[in-house]
């Protein structure tokens, strides 16, 4: 049974780019999309995903306040939750860790670099 | 009389050619040909040959149709008057005395052959001859030798007709191999493409691939060369995507990188290649003219096909004085030069000198690439704003970053002029 990645994304370009990255990955892994913090709790209730790909900054919920729900509910506190931001700064990545998530990663993105991360990920 | 229809290059029809409607009324014609409904077929014919008037197959499909309208006209013909017994038999039947209908060639042909020896070609004459009492002797002289003439005559067209006929199959033959090819070759391509959609196809992938392509009767050449093409074709396709979104990755020369691993492209490949992959990319983003001076030349330089897919116009100059030589035909919008060349040629350093005794030319933006020792000796030396230097081996993001600074600091320059 193929593994399932939820990414949480709000920008089309940037949903396109992890999409394309993914498919040349050959990780086999299917790809969940939602455009909003909302829709991403919705869906990882859903669909119980493997791994989720969360961009901090979204309208309706934002990442900060999605995160808290998935980790507080025990269908999916066990997902391991990768945290996308624009904002490098050192806080946000110790405050991403605080609520729950198992990875910061820094946007503007390198391919091989986030196809090494989601294998990381999967794999355990 | 005969039954050959007119001959397809009397009329030609004013309805357009539509060789697809002209096909599907061959396939007709076949079908009525194979229910003996020769009118039927020759109908269709006609409306095919109105269709495609120049469709080969025409002819050879009307020379089927008088073939198997005479056979079956011979046949009847046997049926309806069975051959008599050997005159020793022992009970003649009631028929045996009635002489035979014959439907011979050429009507003064004195001995008629029995139906199954005739010709059995659309000319035979479609009603039989009149049955005689009995045979008339042969007559000798003229009338003979005339009848003898015209079956020779007859014959000779036949064959022509034959010979016609085969030259018509034979090309009918010829194209129709070439265009199973070239679909076969179609159906192998989509399949590549479409296994190459998102990177190297796996092992299983390939084998499938080439299975096919077994199958098919591709030759192996073709295949590898297919192969090639569609992996160039799918990784360009590919670079174009990812270029079109470049602002969202951290540096764009690292993801060619990973692309051109993900596809299995080689170095030798990729530069083999390089005008065909960029000449797209840098149509829509051309940024200017970069005089390269490297004595490198002639060497795989990797920075080249880099600087091209940032949409640059690379020209190269092996030696400062070939670069002086070309840089008022090419006004360059940037120099990259290395400092050091091979004895007897000048420095990188004393061109930039030259260039900045030169009114012309002394700001245009320029870069030299240096080595290690070098650095400190020129971080000492006073460099303008559009001037700097990058140690070697170079790295593309920096170089990039550097380039940018210095045209910027040109185009501050030449808004100041106005």
């Amino acid at each position: 049974m193929s593994k399932k990645i939820l990414l949480a994304e709000d920008d089309e370009d940037n949903r396109d780019l992890v999409s394309f990255v993914l498919q040349r990955s050959r990780l086999g892994a299917e790809l969940i999309i939602a455009e909003n913090g909302q829709e991403a709790v919705d869906k990882a209730f859903e669909s119980i995903p493997n791994l989720i790909l969360m961009d901090m900054q979204m309208p309706v919920m934002d990442g900060w306040t999605a995160i808290p729900i998935l980790k507080g509910d025990k269908r999916t506190k066990h997902i391991p939750i990768i945290a996308f931001t624009a904002q490098a700064k050192p806080e946000d990545k110790v405050r991403t860790l605080e609520i729950g998530c198992a990875e910061h990663y820094s946007k503007p993105m390198d391919p091989e670099e986030l196809i090494a991360l989601i294998r990381k990920y999967l794999a355990d | 009389m005969t039954n050959i229809p007119q001959n397809t290059a009397k009329s030609a029809p004013a309805v357009s050619p539509d060789k697809t409607a002209a096909k599907q009324c061959l396939l007709s014609a076949d079908r009525f040909l194979k229910e003996s409904r020769f009118q039927d077929a020759r109908t269709e014919i006609e409306k095919a040959k109105k269709f495609d008037p120049t469709n080969v197959y025409v002819l050879a499909f009307l020379d089927r149709i008088n073939y198997f309208e005479a056979e079956k006209k011979k046949e009847a013909a046997a049926k309806a008057h069975p051959a008599p017994p050997p005159p020793h038999a022992a009970s003649p039947t009631p028929h045996a005395a009635a002489p035979q209908p014959v439907k011979p060639i050429v009507p003064n042909v004195p001995k008629p052959a029995p139906a199954p020896a005739e010709v059995p070609l659309a000319t035979a004459p479609t009603a039989p001859v009149k049955p005689k009492e009995a045979p008339e002797p042969i007559a000798p002289g003229r009338s003979e030798h005339k009848g003898v003439e015209t079956t020779l005559e007859e014959m000779k067209r036949q064959i022509e007709m034959l010979t016609h006929s085969l030259a018509q199959e034979k090309k009918a033959r010829e194209e129709m191999s070439t265009q199973q090819l070239q679909s076969n070759v179609l159906q192998v391509r989509t399949s590549m493409e479409k296994a190459w959609a998102n990177g190297a196809p796996n092992e299983k992938e390939e084998e499938e691939l080439h299975k096919l392509a077994i199958s098919l009767s591709i030759p192996e050449n073709v295949e590898h060369s297919l192969r090639r093409e569609v992996k160039l074709k799918m990784y360009s396709t590919a670079v174009k995507e990812v270029i079109s979104k470049r602002q969202l990755l951290r540096s764009s020369s690292s993801t060619l990188e990973w692309l051109r691993k993900v596809y299995q492209v080689s170095m030798e490949e990729y530069l083999e290649y390089e005008t065909k992959f960029l000449l797209d990319l840098v149509a829509d983003q051309y940024k200017g003219t970069l005089l390269y001076v490297t004595p490198n030349v002639k060497t795989k330089d990797e920075l080249i096909p880099r600087l091209k897919s940032a949409g640059y116009a690379v020209v190269l100059s092996g030696t400062p004085e070939e670069a002086l030589e070309k840089i008022e035909k090419i006004n360059p919008n940037i120099i990259l030069c290395h400092t050091e060349f091979s004895p007897g040629s000048l420095s990188g350093i004393k061109f930039l000198h030259l260039l900045r005794a030169s009114a012309k030319f002394n700001f245009i933006p320029f870069l030299l690439f240096c080595e290690s020792v070098e650095v400190s000796q020129l971080k000492s030396s006073e460099l303008r704003q559009h001037e700097g230097f990058l140690k070697k081996p170079i790295d593309v993001d920096e170089l990039m970053i550097a380039m940018n600074e210095k045209l910027a600091h040109f185009r501050d320059y030449v808004s100041s002029l106005s």
